[in-house]
């Protein structure tokens, strides 16, 4: 009950509030590296996961390479990339280029599979009726596979992004900002108030960031969609 | 190096066999012939610990194999990350023996008591030691020492003429800091940089790193930050050339090892013969052989196991 107390008063001292080592900054800079890696996740996931999941071809080559990916812990990511991220930019190698690498190697599994399963669990017969009606390739793709589709991959999106928000914790012990320095230094100075702080705004932000994407989801995925497409990602989560 | 390696897994396998046959001896043996001193039968299983760091591991593997070849037998729990996490393990008895840095592992509890002096910071540290977890203790401690060292690199050095850490008040907002997280409100840390060179770290350009890790060493190679704190046995400081500052002001308080022990385990076997065994170990390891231990780990990556077992060899404590 102390503990809680010290917490909560740590979180409300105005002081904390300010400055480089204050609640705004460590938000930004761990929503900072969490978008780009997202963003560069995606931007690599989503293509491919369309291509194998719309053609069906590489499927396999494609998706146990993601799930190695998953298997890698992110911390051993980050020190393997630490020298040679430190012998390109003294600047950026210690820190934020690893915590990068890692950040975005862990999003491309949930983003690659998810997308991949999403177009594959499409209904054949209406991709038929599609084809029947006399779309083309690139029409069945985005104006029925995906629209289908959608409520899967952004379900992996959120996967991704909610696991990112929460590993991103471990930039901190390269010397790296955002919430995991809290955590990381609490620990370090034996100060339970900062660490609990730490762990209580990863922990919201994580949730933030799934009921965000929830919302998302639902406003993007039309309504008949969202009728039909909830069988199909219940059975996938 | 593959013959060396063969031959330390050798010889770690017949000291395990060795402890397991003195250990089945002794207890088929139907008139109960007393293993040690006071205690009948083989003396109980002691669950050995350490901290996450290389050093940390290897004091610990070292006196966890002269503890078998001698009869005992060891559990091991290395690793087990920070100081707060093993010294509560140690208190709580989920490990029977760590080695400790006695000045650090004095700074834990009291952050007021440490001084420049091994045998003040040992009997401090043994003081207060003494009311926890039911009572812990301090056996010998080693010559050798490892304390914390702020070094740069050598360019660095010769640019502004540093040797001593009093010649780094001058050029410290020139320069990136790579100091532990806990260093701001440390007082071996911030506070003896503060009070004896004038620098406040809440001011200086700080990357936040744990001290006398690899990434640390490596930021300080990679010219990222330009001082950093690491241990002066850290391999790392011959191996880049690195200058260590000279502490002149003679904030860094001893840090010689010595291996901490429950009474609840030492009641239950021959405490003079235990102590005896571990204090004759840690005589000699003087500041040299931990450098060089070090170097065979960190640089040659060597396992702790073998590199233990060479040391105790050659230093006849196993066979």
């Amino acid at each position: 009950m102390d503990l809680l107390r010290a917490t909560t008063g740590w979180l409300l001292d105005p002081s904390h509030l300010v400055g480089p080592d204050g609640i705004p900054t460590r938000l930004e800079q761990h929503v900072a590296i969490c978008v780009v890696s997202l963003f560069v996740a995606a931007a690599i996931a989503l293509p491919i996961g369309t291509f194998i999941g719309h053609t069906g071809r590489g499927a396999f080559a494609a998706i146990n390479l993601a799930n190695i990916g998953r298997a890698v812990p992110s911390y051993a990511v980050m020190v393997m990339v630490l020298p040679v991220a430190l012998s390109l930019s003294p600047k950026y190698g210690l820190d934020v280029i690893p915590t990068f690498t890692a950040m975005t190697l862990l999003a491309i599994p949930p983003i690659l599979v998810n997308t991949f399963a999403g177009l594959r669990q499409v209904d054949p017969d209406l991709v038929e009726a599609g084809r029947g009606m006399g779309m083309r390739e690139r029409q069945l793709l985005l104006r029925l596979e995906l629209p289908l589709a959608l409520p899967v991959v952004l379900g992996g999106v959120r996967t991704a992004a909610v696991q990112v928000v929460a590993t991103a914790t471990l930039g901190a012990e390269l010397g790296g900002g955002g919430l995991g320095r809290y955590i990381v230094d609490g620990i370090a100075r034996q100060e339970d108030d900062r660490l609990l702080t730490g762990v209580f705004l990863v922990a919201a932000l994580a949730l933030t960031t799934e009921a965000a994407f929830a919302v998302a989801s639902r406003v993007l995925t039309s309504a008949g969609v969202r009728r039909t497409a909830r069988a199909g990602l219940d059975t996938e989560r | 190096m593959r013959l060396n390696r063969a031959l330390a897994l050798g010889a770690s396998l017949l000291v395990l066999i060795g402890a397991c046959t003195t250990g089945g001896g002794s207890s088929s043996s139907p008139a109960g012939i007393p293993a040690s001193g006071t205690a009948a039968g083989p003396p109980p299983t002691i669950k050995v610990g350490s901290d996450g760091f290389y050093e940390s591991k290897l004091m610990a593997e070292i006196y966890a194999q002269v503890l078998e070849a001698n009869g005992y037998t060891v559990e091991r729990d290395l690793g087990l990350g920070t100081r707060k996490v093993s010294a509560s393990a140690l208190e709580s008895g989920q490990i029977d023996l760590k080695p400790e840095y006695i000045g650090s592992g004095l700074g834990y509890y009291d952050k007021t008591k440490t001084t420049a002096d091994p045998a003040t910071n040992a009997a401090a540290l043994q003081a207060i030691l003494a009311t926890k977890g039911g009572g812990i203790t301090v056996l010998g401690y080693t010559p050798g020492q490892d304390a914390n060292a702020f070094v740069v690199r050598a360019d660095t050095a010769a640019k502004y003429g540093l040797t001593k850490m009093s010649d780094l008040t001058a050029v410290a907002d020139k320069l990136v800091w790579g100091l532990p997280p806990e260093c701001s409100t440390g007082p071996l840390c911030g506070g003896a940089l503060k009070d004896s060179y004038g620098l406040d770290v809440t001011k200086l350009n700080v990357k936040p790193l744990a001290a006398c890790e690899a990434p640390i060493a490596e930021a300080l190679k990679a010219g990222t930050v330009d001082v950093a704190e690491l241990c002066s046995t850290q391999p790392a400081i011959a191996q880049f050339g690195f200058v260590s500052l000279i502490d002149d002001k003679h904030t860094q308080p001893a840090q010689n090892i010595a291996p901490l022990v429950r009474d609840d385990y030492l009641a239950k076997v021959d405490k003079v013969a235990f102590a005896k065994l571990l204090d004759a170990v840690s005589a000699k390891l003087t500041t040299d052989a931990l450098t060089k231990l070090g170097v065979e780990v960190a640089v040659n990556n060597k396992d702790v196991k073998d590199v233990a077992a060479a040391w105790l060899k050659e230093n006849g404590f196993i066979k």
